[in-house]
């Protein structure tokens, strides 16, 4: 019964909180997303014997989790739409949106915990997940909410988590510098589909040759890191994060020269002997510096044509097919025989290495498949943008991949998904809409009764939640480590180790006192 | 054989780095006829890299101290030095006072904000430590790596809503988050010239306070940690905690003694960038916090010394990268050096290579 509480109620502010921000027929689509996820949350660790208990039990969340969209599709309709200045609705709408939202969510919740009685849970599961990414635009689309686009940019991120989580999660190796990889992806991308180099390549083959490109770079930078250990290998990669975009940067004006006959030229001082390689006409501009590379070609499909940037559907089931590949070979790799060293490199190098295993070739293959996956987002997001610039690949964006990996939980897929969605939702959904919403309410309900000019000033600039962005995101991570430093969705592994080092030191601190 | 191939290999970089350099402003003729031409330009390049490198070497000299302490890469300090910039130049705007004003006004206000921005300083520092970083000190060592990053956010927002809060300090100026312009308060008289050395080189009395302040503050910390009783605990702490702890040294108060002294250089190393440079922008943490970091790792992170000899590296470093190489490619070349000498000396250059234990 608590736990139906919680699952109900802490979902329930989730979904109360997006029907607050996003109004109209956003309960609709939370409702059933939410939905289903609470029941299967219920069902969790359960032992679900009957169909009929499972529905129950997956009923009680859902409509639990309803009553809390009502609630707020009721205050959003009637009371914050006036106060921040929106224009009214029918009296209806709100009631129509709110019960809507209720159905959906008790009756995707009792579906999904009537699924759970099966015997091939897992399946069910599964089944379930894949018509709903599978409905997911077009219902986005039907509700008018216009989630696919930040949908979208959500699975690059889950994309890039996942490749990430390789390096960090399987092969214990602190990556800070990913966002490179991500970088080489789309550049390579960029050089070979774009008037740049003059290479109109087809994007179905240059997205192998950008993973490509990204593994081999994986394993150029992750060899001068094998002898380096912990901090050290964090701050190389760091290092490696920084000079990649200082060199996307300023690859604008190439000229090279060969430097044996430069250097007779110079000593004989007869400038024609020196040898010229690269840009010898006019200097080669490869990567367009801070404008970047613009405009990068983009997928075709016969029956669908050109993807176009006006239309998410096809972009979104592209990304899919992509992440749906990836989740599904990493998988398979964390559990072939390459899988298991790296988790026995993460456990303990040396012992790892008297039990025959090839420290050099594993590191560098751990480093390789993670940049491949980059190499795919990256490649993806070149096409899906149309055009890269540098400044999208620095410090900040390795850290938000690495953060999606510790607060989903190390090492476990399922975890690294859920952390990817929860801090790119904030980022890309909520935080700008919510500025919105607040901005609306300063301007319409607060500013009239504020006289003084200054103070008015300072609060349209304070309390703008885009410009709190970095203060809750700090926030999340430490309160995070200190709440659950292994994750939300904890790795199994990893979980026993902590509880293993709390068990070791509870007797040290007690004789200590 | 074995030699020859190792012989070749090294062949083969030197031409790598010959044909690529020029790319990256590596065009060893040009660098080796501009210095040719004017020597000068070199030594004034060394001394504006040799105070550069000072400032770094105080913030790395943070990072260092709790490094060695905890094994903690402390993120966040880069920005608490930030902050220090932001609390003086708060303070300097209270007292009012002017660009170039005299010496005598001034020092009452860089005096005032040396004391306010060590304090705040080591106040904030020693906050973290109690809250972000001491629950997690058993925790996997990713843990409180990731509270540091957390706590740095957390700091970089702080600084921006500071830019903001013109009601409070008007020095702030419109836009929160433009850079804000720092009074020059320090006097600028050439020390050559007025020595009577006739020299392009100029090396003002602004140069060298900012040089004797960063000697003072290391040189007392050397001694702090080396010759009293809290520096042996401290020491005693960072060799082994469980021992020292058993020796009736209080561990937890070392530990945040530490951050406190860190906090207290972050502090004063604001004050001297803010009256060296000028400027002030919330964002100038982060890089100089990724300066003074590699400076420390270069150094041998743990190491005070040589966090010293790291950061003046640094600042030379970039100088020279400044003129000679290219400005854009400074922070490329920075990195590109801490890559090359860790992947030959993986402690750093004063760092022990400690064995690995089984």
């Amino acid at each position: 019964m608590l736990q139906m509480i919680r699952v109900g109620g802490g979902l329930g502010v989730i979904a109360a909180l997006t029907v607050l921000i996003f109004g109209g027929w956003s309960s609709a689509v939370i409702g059933w997303l939410l939905g289903a996820g609470a029941g299967l949350i219920a069902c969790q660790g359960k032992r679900v014997s009957t169909l009929l208990g499972g529905a129950l039990l997956g009923s009680r969340v859902g409509f639990t989790l309803g009553g809390w969209i009502l609630v707020a599709a009721l205050l959003e309709g009637f009371l914050l739409r006036r106060i921040s200045g929106q224009p009214a609705v029918p009296l209806l709408q709100p009631w129509l949106a709110g019960l809507l939202g209720l159905g959906l969510a008790g009756l995707s919740g009792t579906v999904m915990g009537a699924l759970q009685s099966l015997g091939q849970r897992i399946w069910a599961t599964r089944g379930l997940l894949a018509i709903g990414l599978l409905l997911f635009p077009l219902v986005d689309r039907w509700a008018a909410t216009k989630w696919t686009a930040a949908v979208i940019q959500m699975m690059i991120f889950i994309m890039l988590a996942l490749g990430l989580n390789i390096v960090v999660g399987f092969a214990g190796l602190l990556d800070l510098g990913y966002a490179a990889f991500f970088a080489i992806g789309a550049y390579t991308t960029g050089f070979l589909s774009s008037s740049q180099l003059g290479i109109q390549g087809n994007f179905w083959l240059v997205i192998w040759a950008s993973a490509a490109v990204a593994a081999l770079f994986g394993v150029i930078l992750g060899a001068p890191t094998l002898r380096l250990r912990g901090d050290y290998l964090a701050i190389v990669t760091l290092g490696f994060g920084e000079i990649i975009p200082v060199v996307f940067r300023n690859l604008t004006s190439i000229k090279i020269y060969e430097p044996i006959s430069s250097l007779v030229a110079t000593i004989a001082n007869r400038p024609e002997l020196a040898l010229c390689l690269v840009g010898c006409v006019k200097p080669l501009n490869l990567t367009g510096g801070e404008a970047g590379i613009n405009p990068i070609g983009r997928p075709y499909l016969p029956g669908i044509g050109e993807f176009q940037p006006t239309n998410d559907l096809p972009w979104y089931y592209l990304i899919l097919v992509l992440l749906v590949l990836a989740y599904f070979i990493i998988g398979r790799l964390r559990d072939s025989r390459l899988g298991r060293a790296w988790t026995a490199i993460r456990e303990d190098e040396l012992a790892a290495s008297a039990m025959g295993i090839n420290l050099v070739k594993t590191k560098l293959l751990a480093f390789a498949m993670g940049a491949t996956f980059s190499g795919f987002a990256g490649a993806f997001y070149a096409a899906y943008i149309s055009a890269i610039f540098p400044s999208v690949f620095d410090f900040s964006v390795s850290v938000i991949i690495l953060c999606m990996v510790i607060l989903g939980g190390l090492g476990n897929m399922t975890g690294v998904i859920l952390g990817g969605i929860i801090i790119m939702a904030a980022d890309r959904l909520y935080l700008p809409q919510l500025a919105q919403v607040l901005k609306g309410i300063l301007t319409t309900s607060v500013f009239p009764g504020v006289a003084n000019p200054q103070l008015r000033d300072f609060l349209a600039t304070s309390v703008d939640p885009i410009q709190m962005r970095l203060l809750l995101f700090g926030l999340t991570l430490v309160i995070m480590m200190i709440v659950r430093p292994e994750g939300l969705v904890p790795d199994a592994v990893h979980q026993a180790e902590l509880h293993q080092v709390e068990a070791e030191l509870l007797p040290q601190e007690v004789k200590s006192v | 054989m074995k030699q020859w191939q190792s012989i070749l290999l090294y062949c083969g970089a030197a031409y790598l780095i010959l044909l690529l350099g020029p790319i990256a402003g590596l065009d060893i003729p040009r660098i080796v006829g501009e210095i040719a031409k004017s020597p000068e330009v070199l030594i004034q390049q060394l001394l504006v890299g040799l105070v550069n490198g000072a400032i770094i070497a105080i913030i790395a000299l943070g990072y260092t101290l709790v490094y060695g302490i905890i094994e903690l890469i402390n993120f966040a300090h880069g920005d608490l030095y930030m902050l220090g910039a932001f609390a003086s130049l708060s303070m300097v705007g209270m007292f009012n006072v002017q660009d170039g004003s005299p010496l005598q006004a001034g020092l009452l206000p860089m005096l005032a904000a040396l004391v306010v921005s060590s304090v705040f300083c080591a106040g904030l520092n020693m906050l973290a430590e109690r809250y972000a970083y001491r629950p997690l000190r058993n925790a996997p060592r990713l843990a409180p790596l990731i509270s540091a990053i957390g706590v740095s956010f957390i700091f970089i927002n702080v600084g921006l809503f500071w830019g903001g809060l013109r009601i409070l300090f008007p020095i702030m100026g419109a836009n929160a988050a433009a850079p804000k312009s720092f009074p020059d308060l320090l006097p600028r008289i050439d020390i050559l010239k007025a020595l009577g050395i006739q020299t392009s080189i100029t090396f003002t009395t602004k140069d060298l306070i900012v040089l004797v302040v960063a000697i003072v503050l290391m040189v007392g910390l050397n001694l702090f940690v080396n010759y009293t009783k809290p520096g042996k605990a401290m020491r005693a702490t960072a060799q082994n905690r469980d021992a020292a702890r058993i020796m009736g040294i209080n561990v937890n108060q070392i530990i945040a003694l530490t951050f406190l002294i860190g906090g207290a250089l972050a502090g004063a190393a604001g004050l001297l960038v803010g009256l060296y440079n000028n400027t002030v922008v919330f964002t100038m943490g982060f890089t100089a916090g990724l300066r003074a970091f590699t400076a420390a790792v270069l150094g041998g992170i743990g190491n005070i010394v040589g966090a010293m000899l790291g950061g003046v590296l640094i600042g030379v470093l970039s100088a020279l990268s400044d003129q000679y190489l290219s400005s854009r490619w400074t922070n490329a070349w920075v990195f590109a050096v801490l890559v090359i000498i860790l992947a030959f000396r993986p402690g750093g250059l004063l760092g022990e290579n400690v064995q690995e234990k089984v």
